[in-house]
């Protein structure tokens, strides 16, 4: 299988490909999966890397990367954007971005919306933002500004949050909605996100994808998360939870086959592990229950 | 509805500061909303919790030698020193012990005219983890021009080699220690739980080949020479004998790129 030819592959279970040239279900590649994936090339629609780890890296990582992308379509996944922020945007980050997107002819290059630290400093995490009139006009402006200067659409995923601001006017899917219509710009339906943030928010995750417009979705992520009782912690570090499965199911339904991804990044276990949670995935989203389909497979 | 605090910039720098900070922010339930089993504050505190495991957890795995050598919770306490002092300007967490070993250096505990030892020990095994992280991460030779020694008569023209100047492979560094930290790293990489080294000054080559990083220890006075060759001395500078067997070694470990000699001009305003 080479990189163009899995556009037409049907082999991952669902309809080839979207505008974005994503075959169905792919899975979050991690450093210690890396020879795995380049010795056994398994069955996997596309890989999503980290962007930031790669975009300076001139050693063995990148040069795996690039081998790889030899073979399977490679999505990038930005956690240092910060297109939320009140810094100017860092345009040699968006240039060493937008030369890792030719390097490995990345069909897709998301990020989230969320700030990720301001002062020059970097907290390295997703910080939420106040949704507030103000605030959707200031990174509506800046989408287009890093649109524009990647020469490309970018996708803006829903982070997972544990605290609300007193000043925010608008529920998130308001947000997120305005926002990619606003700004022109594509979606990325992390489900698990939505379940953790309306657990720790509550509200209704389904009246949270009820408002949101799934044609500007262009990929979702699946993922695992800890419950500490009082809270939800987006950890990727387990198997999904059968809730998520269970609005995954449900945004399938309604918005048919969308570029699915699986990320696991702690606890990271043998790859097949990986694959037989994707196989979940693709069992859901062809209707089906995928936990008691698929009893016995271990959990990592 | 006016925001509590003034734009969000202004909200920005005040929760990062809450986040950073130690926890004893104004203006919390004015900012932020309480969830129905969380108070504002106890929601703050998940993602200050957050970003020191986080942090923590990288520094470690940049770390694992120092880790191993002072034990996790002593690690933490100098690695969360330093992210205080020093909080990360990098966007990617590769960089984020960039400053760690100048940290080190500048708060040890023993001033400049009482200095002891086992603090070198600790400053030497987290620099020369920093340099293996750069060797890896930046740009080496695979692709790109090595000299091979079987270039070196040609190149070398002994009748005009004291004005020859090597080009070095960008991933080599020339570091000394005052510790022989590179034996007790491998050694740790070994899985083995080695004691601590005793000082003996170490003068090292660490490159990068096939995307392998290598350490090799050199006597001081070769060490000396290959660093001036490095920094753009001729070779006649710094060897005696221009076919010496260590360039032949050297060019046969990756160390050069390319030879080239000093434009006329320059010679001339040398000889001068």
């Amino acid at each position: 299988m080479t990189w163009a030819d899995t556009a037409a592959d049907t082999a991952t279970g669902t309809p080839a490909g979207t505008a974005a040239g994503m075959p169905g279900f792919g899975i979050g590649l991690r450093g210690p999966h890396m020879d795995h994936v380049r010795r056994h090339r398994p069955d996997v629609g596309f890989f999503e890397v980290v962007s930031e780890n790669f975009m300076d890296c001139a050693g063995g990582r990148r040069r795996a990367l690039e081998a790889i992308a030899e073979h399977y379509p490679i999505a990038l996944h930005g956690v240092s954007l910060s297109i939320g922020g009140t810094d100017p945007l860092d345009l040699g980050y968006l240039a060493r971005l937008r030369g890792l997107a030719a390097a490995v002819r990345a069909p897709l290059v998301s990020d989230h919306v969320c700030w990720t630290g301001v002062m020059g400093r970097n907290t390295h995490d997703l910080l939420p933002l106040p949704f507030t009139e103000a605030v959707l006009a200031h990174v509506v402006e800046r989408v287009r500004i890093a649109q524009e200067f990647l020469g490309r659409r970018l996708v803006l995923e829903n982070p997972s949050t544990y605290v609300g601001f007193t000043a925010s006017a608008m529920p998130e899917q308001e947000f997120m909605t305005r926002l990619a219509e606003e700004a022109d710009c594509g979606l990325l339906l992390d489900v698990n996100n939505v379940y953790v943030s309306a657990a720790n928010h509550d509200f209704d995750p389904v009246d949270y994808l009820d408002a949101l417009p799934m044609e500007r979705v262009e990929q979702i992520h699946l993922a695992g998360h800890a419950d500490h009782g009082t809270h939800l912690i987006d950890t990727h570090d387990r198997p999904v939870s059968d809730a998520v499965w269970d609005l995954y199911r449900l945004v399938t339904e309604r918005a048919g086959p969308i570029p699915t991804l699986l990320e696991w990044d702690d606890r990271l276990p043998e790859f097949p592990v990986l694959e037989a949670e994707l196989g979940k995935a693709r069992l859901a989203a062809a209707g089906r229950d995928p936990v008691s389909a698929l009893q016995g497979v271990p959990d990592a | 509805m006016p925001e509590p605090v003034a734009g969000l910039a202004g909200t920005q720098r005040w929760m990062q500061a809450a986040i950073l900070g130690d926890g004893a922010a104004d203006g919390v339930e004015r900012t932020l909303t309480a969830s129905s089993s969380l108070t504002a504050r106890e929601r703050l505190g998940i993602y200050r919790r957050g970003y020191r495991l986080r942090l923590l957890e990288n520094m470690r795995g940049l770390h694992p030698g120092l880790t191993r050598l002072l034990g996790e919770e002593m690690f933490d306490r100098f690695a969360l020193d330093y992210l205080d002092a020093r909080p990360s300007r990098t966007y990617t967490l590769t960089r984020l012990d960039e400053g760690f070993a100048d940290h080190l250096e500048a708060t040890r505990p023993d001033g400049a005219a009482h200095r002891e030892q086992w603090p070198d020990l600790i400053i030497d095994l987290a620099r020369l983890e920093r340099i293996i992280t750069e060797v890896v991460e930046g740009p080496g030779t695979e692709g790109g021009p090595v000299l091979r020694p079987d270039d070196l008569p040609a190149a070398l023209d002994l009748s005009r080699g004291c004005d020859l100047r090597l080009e070095t492979a960008p991933c080599l560094r020339l570091p000394t220690f005052a510790f022989p930290v590179n034996e007790y790293l491998a050694a740790v990489r070994r899985g083995e739980d080695p004691e601590p080294p005793a000082p003996r000054p170490v003068a090292l080559a660490v490159s990068r080949r096939d995307y392998r990083v290598t350490m090799r220890e050199l006597d001081p006075a070769a060490h000396r020479a290959l660093r001036a060759l490095a920094g753009g001395a001729a070779v006649g500078a710094v060897l005696a004998d221009p076919s010496a067997e260590a360039l032949r070694r050297w060019a046969g470990l990756g160390y050069f790129t390319r030879a080239h000699r000093a434009p006329e001009h320059l010679e001339e305003r040398a000889r001068r």
